[in-house]
């Protein structure tokens, strides 16, 4: 099976439980031929999927405003981002669109982008409304998922899904042949006639 | 192994014991090639001795490998302890030693066949010397033949007589396959194909389980032992029964222009003869293509054609090769000043000259002495030409083989003599090396001092027993071992072989001695540690063969320079005794000190042996008069160099030597560099012209035919970038390293940076973790904080951006370990980026952001996703934040900043197409003309982004003056295809579309008639503004 190498980033305000998540993903299957890393900021997990192993690479980011500025260089080049936020906060979920935002405007085309309310455990608490939270990722065709990183509660299934939606590797013999294919090319023709 | 070889050679061995004692002073007087062997011979004579005892009874063919690897296993626990003693007694008694050695010797390097009956021959002296890995090795052009297609190798084999091979690369599986001529009788089909399975480190041929470190040994063994071949390869005999480097290299020179002599080699049998005919041979050196034509009314003219090596001329200077080799070599898009430089220093190399004048050229300038035999031939001349140009061309000869000695005690400038690629090549490299031991530096491969008597015990053990110090990379540690394990089998099969070829007998001398002493047991304690660590049953196979290490085959790898080996150790010493302590780690295995390191850092080492002996089962002290015994052996310790480190070590004298094209291209560079770094606008524009080099020059060295042996032959193909871009490094941003240091510095402050940065972090080193956003961890206090400052000191003093990435990561590790320090917590990013800013803050050391930018910049692009890249990418933040700290607006100018360097890192990940040129930029588009008549004109238009293709098309049509525009269109070319755009479509948009793919290929935009049969079928491409058609070339 071939290996893909995915960068995954994981965008979001401080203190929403973005390490806690990749933690969990990751260490709750140990896998001993991990190479240990140096720090929970960078992770890496291998997971199968159909007949490619999809091997993510999980850039963690410093959610502090002020460190806002250097997120580009974290999700540059990005497979998927997580846009993780508090359900028991409600300005995270006002981060959470800011960040999907600039997502869509200077992310890499072709992202695929997860949104997961974590803290799930705390429903009593609960600030942000699911129902909210999923009509605003089906808008803009993100998968969505509540997710508690303290009970290990849909922390896998949230990356299944993007494991799912990565599009498998076209044959590269196929893919020459293939006519040249342009994806989402931003729209000039409009803005060249206005 | 077929069983009836081996009892020979056990029979004789004390036989040749005697006999070769007494000759061995004898032999080495005249051949100064055989001298340097001895430490490899002892040490590998150390190991056969034992494995050609008993054991051979076990040998069945279905299971000999399993039993051998047991038997030698307790063979040589045996030998051990025999040896432990003597290192002990080094010092007192010398000469005990050096007769041991003798005998050792004597032992290990007299396979039966030299020995008794060919004895007489007096030719056998001689013969001797070269190993069948040797004789591969130097005769690489006549089998190694990729370019060959099946159908081909078919054909030249069929005149062969069986066991005869070839490896070429088939198109249909992609890979390297080895063709044999087999028994009439025995197969439906004349000629076998085994593809060989390359994965990491090793080559193997498919369905076996033995591996082998490069294509040589694999072949080298099959010629001895059958495994899953129906019958052994056998050399041609030509190649078999020549007596000197100098016949086999005459008969490289041939290429596969061989295949066509041997036919008549073959009939000689006599020494005499053969020698005679290769003295024949020899006049064409200077004129390969001649020997050609003279083959040429021979059947087997056909397989000529299509191997090209047998058609370039041989060993014209290097330089010429070039243009025909590589008719788009990406050199030619180098900076024009650049070239500029370049031609001046070689004027015949014109990259426009067609190859047709350069052959003749090098005919000129070639002796070209027409063989009689060789007839008449210019007809041939364009046929080669055209093979030349579809081919892998030939590697060119150098004028002296790299493996003559005198070469090698070349003196050395200040750079390290080249280091010979091939095995046993260089078996003075070993005696000069350890002469010039003041300089030896680091051990090269992994090596233990050679104690221990409890060491013995560790062989038994059996690979489940693990041993207590692994490698701290389990993968790759556990991958070089593999290598050196099978470097050993095959050097091992050989000694035991029966073949035509012996082994030199060892020549001995008295310095040597005590050296090749010390060596032997080590270098087995080594392999016994090795191959504990080892688990793929393929490597167990080659266990057991492990412990006979052949002379000639250490010899090749002892190669290495002493300068390589120096700087390495420096690099070491940069390291702090922590970080050294890592070092052993993963080092260990290495334990083995060599001089220079010792002097280095006397204390440290001390440690570190102490450490590596205590590991290997005892605690023993280095009694200071065995030093120098280590440093003689630092020689014996290259033995197990791996061919990563050889190929390294290869590219870099290729490098030095101006006399190659690459070499000149590099040395010119360099010196370009030096001289016109004040040309560029900004470092990161400085950093990106010099990656960009590197880019290049390792396409060129993939497609090179000037590493001879090529490169594929040495390195499975998924590691060759990984060597490359180590060789790169070497090759220029060692040279380079304070150049670039300097000039990054001087933009810096040039422009300000330095002061703003200077202030700023002055500034920033006032504040408290919390004020950068920490929260909650705990922050490093003042000692840690100098341990990293420490570290980061280090890390500016290498070159290599891997490296100083390695040293980085420990800084992070380092402030991890002492965040979580007594709390369980795991930290992310939250805390570790306001943490590593606080760190950098307080180590106010504002050469950080060059050293940084370096990094950013000439990291071999493929890494930046890693674990390395995040860290960088986070060290770059802290930097940016620093940097701008005051400003009130610091996160508006970061974002500006971050994405120019996203941008930037767009560009390089590209850079393999070419250097950028102007058509990079954004409003130019460069567009050729295709023209039936004229070929190509291209020009560089002004194009806005939202211009169209149809605009663009009557822009040409007036640039290039087109009757009839309507028969026009603009074309997108890429490697394998070609495709019309549609009039509303926008090049540039399309450019920078492909510009910022990861996998973005060369491409071009092209105005040409459109082909009458026009098969292009508009497809509206997602949002509907491209419309492509497609068609495809050819």
């Amino acid at each position: 099976m071939a290996i893909r190498e995915l960068k995954v980033c994981l965008l979001g305000d401080t203190g929403v439980g973005k390490s806690s998540i990749v933690c969990r993903f990751v260490q709750d299957h140990f896998d001993h031929n991990i190479s240990p890393t140096i720090g929970a900021s960078f992770l890496t997990k291998t997971v199968p999927c159909g007949n490619e192993l999809h091997k993510f690479l999980i850039w963690d980011t410093a959610g502090q405003e002020r460190f806002h500025s250097l997120a580009p260089m974290y999700y540059r080049g990005s497979a998927a981002a997580v846009v993780v936020y508090d359900i028991t906060k409600l300005d995270s979920f006002q981060t959470l669109k800011k960040w999907v935002k600039e997502l869509k405007e200077h992310g890499p085309e072709d992202i695929v982008v997860a949104i997961a309310g974590n803290k799930n455990d705390l429903g009593d608490i609960r600030e942000v409304p699911m129902k909210e939270a999923k009509e605003f990722a089906e808008s803009i065709a993100a998968i969505f998922i509540e997710t508690s990183a303290r009970n290990a509660v849909n922390v896998e299934e949230l990356f299944q899904k993007i494991s799912k939606q990565i599009p498998p590797l076209e044959n590269p013999e196929v893919e020459s042949n293939d006519s040249f294919k342009l994806t989402r090319q931003p729209a000039p023709s409009a803005r060249r006639c206005c | 192994m077929e069983p009836n070889r081996r009892p020979p050679v056990t029979e004789s061995v004390p036989l040749e014991e005697n006999t070769l004692r007494d000759q061995a002073p004898a032999d080495a007087v005249p051949d100064t090639n055989t001298q340097p062997e001895s430490p490899g011979q002892e040490e590998s004579g150390a190991g056969c001795s034992p494995s050609s005892d008993p054991p051979l009874g076990l040998m069945d063919r279905s299971s000999s490998f399993f039993k051998l690897i047991g038997t030698f296993a307790l063979e040589l626990g045996e030998l051990k302890k025999e040896m432990v003693h003597a290192p002990a007694t080094v010092d007192k008694t010398p000469m005990d030693l050096q007769m041991m050695e003798t005998e050792v010797s004597g032992i290990y390097l007299h396979p039966p066949d030299c020995g008794g009956v060919e004895k007489d021959s007096g030719y056998d002296s001689l013969r001797r010397r070269m190993s069948v890995l040797d004789r591969l090795t130097l005769t690489h052009p006549v089998w190694l033949l990729l370019p060959l297609s099946e159908e081909e190798a078919r054909h030249v084999l069929l005149k062969q007589p069986p066991g005869v091979f070839l490896v070429h690369r088939s198109a249909a599986l992609q890979r390297k396959v080895l063709s044999v001529r087999t028994k009439e009788d025995q197969a439906e089909t004349p000629v076998s194909h085994f593809p060989i399975r390359e994965s990491q480190y090793t080559f193997s041929l498919e369905g076996s389980g033995i591996s082998f470190a490069d294509l040589f040994r694999l072949v080298a063994f099959y010629c001895i032992s059958r495994d899953i071949l129906a019958f052994t390869l056998k050399l041609p005999e030509a190649i078999a029964s020549a007596k000197t480097q100098k016949e086999l290299e005459e008969v490289a020179q041939l290429g596969a222009g061989f295949w066509d002599c041997a036919l008549r080699t073959q009939r000689c049998t006599s020494p005499h003869l053969c020698r005679r005919l290769s003295r024949t041979l020899s006049p064409q050196r200077g004129n390969n293509h001649k020997g050609v034509e003279w083959l040429k009314p021979s059947p087997t003219k056909a397989q000529c054609d299509s191997a090209p090596p047998t058609l370039r001329p041989p060993a014209p200077p290097s330089s010429l090769h070039l243009e025909r080799k590589h008719p788009r070599s990406p050199l030619c898009f180098l900076n024009p000043v650049f070239l500029q430089t370049h031609h001046h220093h070689h004027g015949c190399e014109d990259p426009s000259s067609t190859p047709a004048p350069k052959s003749d050229e090098s005919l000129k300038s070639k002796e070209a002495l027409p063989a009689k035999a060789c007839g008449s031939g210019g007809e041939q001349h364009t046929d080669k030409i055209r093979l030349n140009g579809k081919a892998r061309p030939p590697p060119p000869r150098p004028p002296r083989p790299r493996s003559m000695p005198h070469r090698r005690a070349a003196p050395p400038p200040p750079g390290p003599p080249a280091a010979p690629t091939g095995p046993s090549k260089m078996p003075e490299a070993a005696s000069s090396a350890a002469k010039r031991q003041q300089v030896s530096g680091k051990r090269s491969g992994p090596a233990r001092p050679p104690v221990s008597p409890k060491h013995s015990g560790l062989f038994n053990s059996g690979p489940s027993n693990k041993p207590a110090s692994k490698p701290k990379d389990p993968d790759m540690e556990a991958q070089r071992c593999h290598i050196a394990l099978d470097d050993e089998t095959i050097a091992k099969a050989l000694s035991c072989a029966k073949l035509p070829t012996c082994r030199a007998p060892p020549s001995v001398t008295a310095d040597e001695t005590p050296e090749s002493f010390a060596g032997s047991p080590s270098s087995r304690n080594e392999k016994g540690r090795q191959r504990l660590s080892d688990m793929s049953m393929s490597t167990s196979s080659s266990d057991s063969l492990e412990y006979s290490q052949s002379p000639g085959y250490s010899l090749g790898l002892a190669s290495s320079p002493p300068q390589h080996l120096h700087q390495n150790a420096v690099e070491d010493s940069s390291e702090d005794d922590e970080d050294g302590v890592e070092e052993e780690e993963e080092d260990y295995g290495v334990g083995l000190e060599t001089d220079l390191e010792m002097r280095l850092r006397p204390a440290y080492k001390a440690q570190r042996l102490k450490l590596g002996v205590g590991l290997a089962g005892g605690s023993f002290v280095l009694p200071r008069a065995l030093k120098g015994r280590f440093r003689k052996m630092s020689g014996m310790l290259r033995s197990l160099v791996t061919p990563e480190k050889r190929a390294v070590r290869r590219i870099s004298e290729l490098s030095r030597d101006k006399g190659s094209y690459f070499g000149s291209l590099v040395q010119d560079y360099n010196g370009f560099v030096q001289e016109n770094r004040g040309c560029h606008t900004s470092g990161v524009d400085f950093l990106q012209t010099i990656r960009q080099f590197m880019t290049q020059m390792k396409a060129y060295l993939r497609q090179t035919s000037e590493l001879d042996p090529p490169i594929e032959s040495l390195i499975p193909e998924d590691q060759i970038d990984y060597v490359l871009e180590k060789a790169m490094h070497k090759c220029v941003l060692k040279p380079l390293k304070s150049v670039i240091e300097a000039t990054l510095h001087d933009f810096q402050v040039s422009s300000g940076t330095w002061q703003q940065l200077r202030d700023n972090l002055a500034v920033a080193k006032t504040k408290l973790p919390q004020e950068l956003g920490v929260d909650g961890a705990v922050p490093p206090d003042p000692m840690a904080i100098e341990k990293i400052r420490h570290k980061f000191l280090n890390m500016r003093k290498t070159y290599s951006p891997e490296k100083k990435v390695t040293l980085l990561l420990r800084v992070c590790k380092l402030i991890y370990t002492i965040m979580q320090d007594n709390s369980g917590r795991m930290y992310g990013a939250d805390d570790f980026l306001p943490m590593l800013t606080y760190v950098v803050a307080q180590c106010d050391m504002p050469q950080l952001d060059t050293d940084i930018q370096y990094m950013m910049e000439l990291l071999d692009p493929s890494l930046l996703q890693g674990e390395g890249g995040y860290y960088l990418t986070s060290a770059y933040g802290a930097m940016a934040l620093i940097k701008n700290f005051q400003e009130e607006q610091a996160a508006r100018v970061l974002s500006s900043e971050t994405r120019n360097t996203l941008h930037q890192w767009h560009r390089r990940r590209t850079a393999q197409r070419a250097v950028p040129s102007v058509d990079d930029f954004q409003n130019y588009l460069r567009v050729a003309l295709q023209d039936q008549e004229t070929g190509c004109t291209a020009k560089t238009l002004l194009v806005h982004p939202y211009t169209t293709t149809e605009e663009v098309c009557s822009l040409c049509a007036y640039k290039f003056k087109i009757p009839d525009p309507e028969n026009y269109a603009l074309f997108l070319v890429t490697k394998d295809t070609s495709q019309q755009l549609a009039p509303d479509t926008h090049p540039q948009l399309i450019k920078a579309e492909i510009h910022s793919r990861p996998d973005a290929h060369t491409f071009h935009f092209v105005y040409r008639r459109i082909p009458n049969l026009n098969l292009c079928i508009p497809t509206v491409v997602q949002n509907g503004n491209c419309v492509l058609g497609m068609e495809t070339l050819n």
